[in-house]
């Protein structure tokens, strides 16, 4: 939690999409930013990079205001993934309310899936984090590859840990919503009692995702 | 890196008034004024005015309220002001001017964010290059702690075996010594005992002649008839078997004194190869210094080993008076330890002028190559375990030093050994 003021009746979150080098995790923030409808979203702001690649982060924030009138920020990072930049990993890993981990299905890449998993464990207990208890979402991306992982694989690895797991196709926008929306519940459940969301802001879980996760109409 | 260390934290608020500058702001609503705005102003989401520019003639209607957002959330109004008649005219502008403020206002927000992250990268590594140079230098003391204790140690360890070294060869002359004193021992033994009994026997006979001289003393007083005297005291001769007695006594006196000879000899050679008598550096004859060993070792040579001497005269040589002693037995007992059944040893000695070399060559199975520069060390041995101390040719070496000279191996005619020792003469 970067910020709760009381007084000034603002709340600001941080999610972090995490993984390996060419996982996909600019293109979930843009297909994010496509794919939801502009009330209360920013603009994406893609700090530097270098030939595609991210250098620093980008950012996508959302803004929403709870029926008792408590401003929302929610500011959605994504962490350039190539092993150099482990320092930006961690700074940008500061204060975290939930991750969504991006791991590429392509068969060749599951060593880099395990080792910047490591990575993210060891840099969130360097920040102070838990992973056990921070909300955290696993996204297998590009399953549109011909060499992806099949489904059925990754689940019997993955379903006993209890992380969530959502397929996607990031490129053509299939389970991005999803993997956003399925975070951003997790981090409601995480921060509802603490801070009354429910009870003193009359903000439901399903109107908090709705909020986040409206699409734009069909034209 | 711990949180504690970074400055930003990516993701904290910004406010307008950190992202935008007067001179980012100021110029654009004086552009609307002279544009024909009569005012133009920014106000927070209080409504309080953050920057505004306004003409004397007074601020006139308000024809247009656009948001400012960042990062999504509406944080500021643009409000231009002016005639009603102005409206159409402003409309347009203030899209334009709310156009420029937000590109402003994000280059400004990715500006400062690029800032936040770099410095707090750059600074993370910084203390990790710090702590990592401070590991360095804890790890460079400790590694230089280490390095002066184990030159300590070392030191400590090599003046114990030093010690250690100086006592064993101390042992080993004194085995050497022992040794040297039960062969000595035996030898004169021998000697002693005969003469010894030679002695008893020798009581024998004198009491023998004293009845017989007792005999003559007795019948003279008595002024016996002649031949009655005669015939009597031959007699008496036969009874103390006395011409037996005559013929041995000779015999065994000669012995006696030959034993007691050998006896004075041997104290004599061991006397002089200790040279007990001597304080400091005497001079020697070299060859007489093997001489007087091998007359040391005869016990352990007579009838076991063949000893060829190929002696040649040597000038004398000023030295402590044990160290040649010390030397010539050492390689003696070793060539009769390792030449088989039927040693033989060749002793040769030589002078070139400069240098006198000494040889002692035995017939036994020869030293390996491989070994040959290691056969000198202490406690090298070949010997089975417990057999050898490995310190008698060590003892060599060392009294070979004290000379100045040097002492090698090489192979001797038809196999075996021969240690080689070179010793500069006219020492002074």
């Amino acid at each position: 939690m970067i910020e709760f003021d009381e007084k000034e009746r603002r709340m600001v979150l941080k999610l972090v999409y995490y993984g390996p080098a060419l996982s996909g995790k600019t293109t979930n923030l843009l297909q994010l930013h496509d794919l939801l409808t502009r009330q209360g979203r920013g603009e994406l702001m893609v700090l530097d990079t270098s030939g595609d690649r991210t250098i620093y982060f980008d950012l996508l924030p959302f803004f929403l205001t709870a029926p008792s009138g408590l401003k929302i920020k929610v500011k959605v990072y994504t962490v350039p993934g190539q092993v150099c930049h482990d320092a930006t990993r961690k700074a940008v890993l500061q204060r975290a309310d939930g991750v969504v981990f991006v791991a590429d299905s392509n068969r060749a890449e599951a060593g880099n899936n395990v080792v910047s998993f490591d990575n993210l464990e060891r840099n969130l207990s360097l920040v102070g984090l838990d992973i056990d208890s921070i909300p955290l979402v696993i996204q297998f991306n590009k399953r549109d590859l011909p060499a992806a992982v099949p489904e059925e694989e990754i689940r019997t690895v993955w379903d006993p840990t209890g992380i969530p797991v959502v397929m996607a196709s990031a490129l053509n926008g299939v389970g991005v919503a999803e993997t956003f929306a399925m975070l951003a519940g997790l981090v409601y459940d995480r921060i509802d009692a603490r801070f009354a969301l429910a009870a003193t802001h009359a903000l439901t879980r399903e109107r908090f995702i709705a909020q986040l996760t409206s699409l734009k109409e069909e034209p | 890196m711990s949180a504690e260390t970074l400055h930003f934290v990516v993701g904290e608020e910004k406010k307008v008034r950190e992202l935008l500058l007067d001179a980012d702001v100021l110029p654009l609503l004086k552009g609307a004024l002279a544009a024909g705005a009569s005012c133009a102003r920014v106000t927070g989401d209080d409504g309080e005015e953050l920057w505004g520019a306004c003409s004397p003639a007074g601020r006139g209607e308000l024809l247009r309220s656009l948001p400012l957002m960042l990062e999504g959330e509406p944080v500021a109004h643009l409000e231009l002001f002016g005639a009603p008649e102005m409206r159409e005219r402003l409309e347009p502008l203030a899209s334009l001017l709310i156009v420029a403020l937000d590109t402003v206002l994000r280059n400004s927000l990715k500006r400062v964010l690029t800032t936040e992250i770099h410095t707090s990268v750059v600074n993370s590594s910084h203390e990790e290059l710090v702590a990592m140079n401070a590991e360095l230098a804890r790890s460079e003391a400790r590694y230089r702690e280490l390095a002066e204790n184990l030159e300590l140690r070392v030191k400590e360890r090599t003046a114990e075996l030093r010690r250690a070294q100086a006592h064993l060869l101390q042992q080993e002359k004194m085995a050497a010594v022992g040794q040297l004193a039960a062969g000595v021992a035996h030898e004169i033994n021998n000697p002693l005992g005969f003469i010894t009994s030679n002695l008893h026997t020798l009581q024998k006979y004198v009491a023998r002649f004293c009845a017989m001289l007792q005999f003559y003393r007795e019948h003279l007083e008595l002024e016996q008839p002649r031949e009655r005297l005669v015939t009597e005291a031959e007699t008496k001769w036969r009874e103390l078997k006395l011409p037996h007695v005559m013929a041995d006594v000779g015999d065994l006196m000669a012995q006696s004194l030959a034993g007691a000879e050998r006896v004075s000899r041997i104290v004599a050679d061991l006397k002089g190869f200790s040279h007990v008598d001597e304080s400091g550096e005497s001079v020697v004859d070299l060859n007489q210094e093997l001489e007087r060993t091998l007359t040391l070792l005869s016990h352990q040579l007579a009838g076991r080993a063949e000893i060829v001497k190929e002696l040649q005269p040597l000038p004398e040589v000023k030295c402590q008076g044990q160290l040649p002693g010390q030397i010539f037995l050492n390689l003696i007992q070793n060539a009769l330890t390792h030449a088989g059944a039927s040693p033989r040893i060749t002793l040769s000695s030589c002078f070139d002028g400069e240098r006198i070399r000494i040889s002692i060559a035995d017939n036994g199975p020869g030293i390996p190559a491989a070994l040959r520069g290691q056969i000198f060390d202490p406690f090298f041995t070949t010997l089975p375990v417990g057999s050898g101390t490995g310190m008698g040719l060590a003892v060599v070496w060392e009294a070979v030093l004290k000379l100045q000279g040097t002492v090698a191996v090489a192979d001797a005619p038809g196999g075996g050994a021969d240690f080689i020792i070179t010793i500069p003469a006219g020492r002074n």
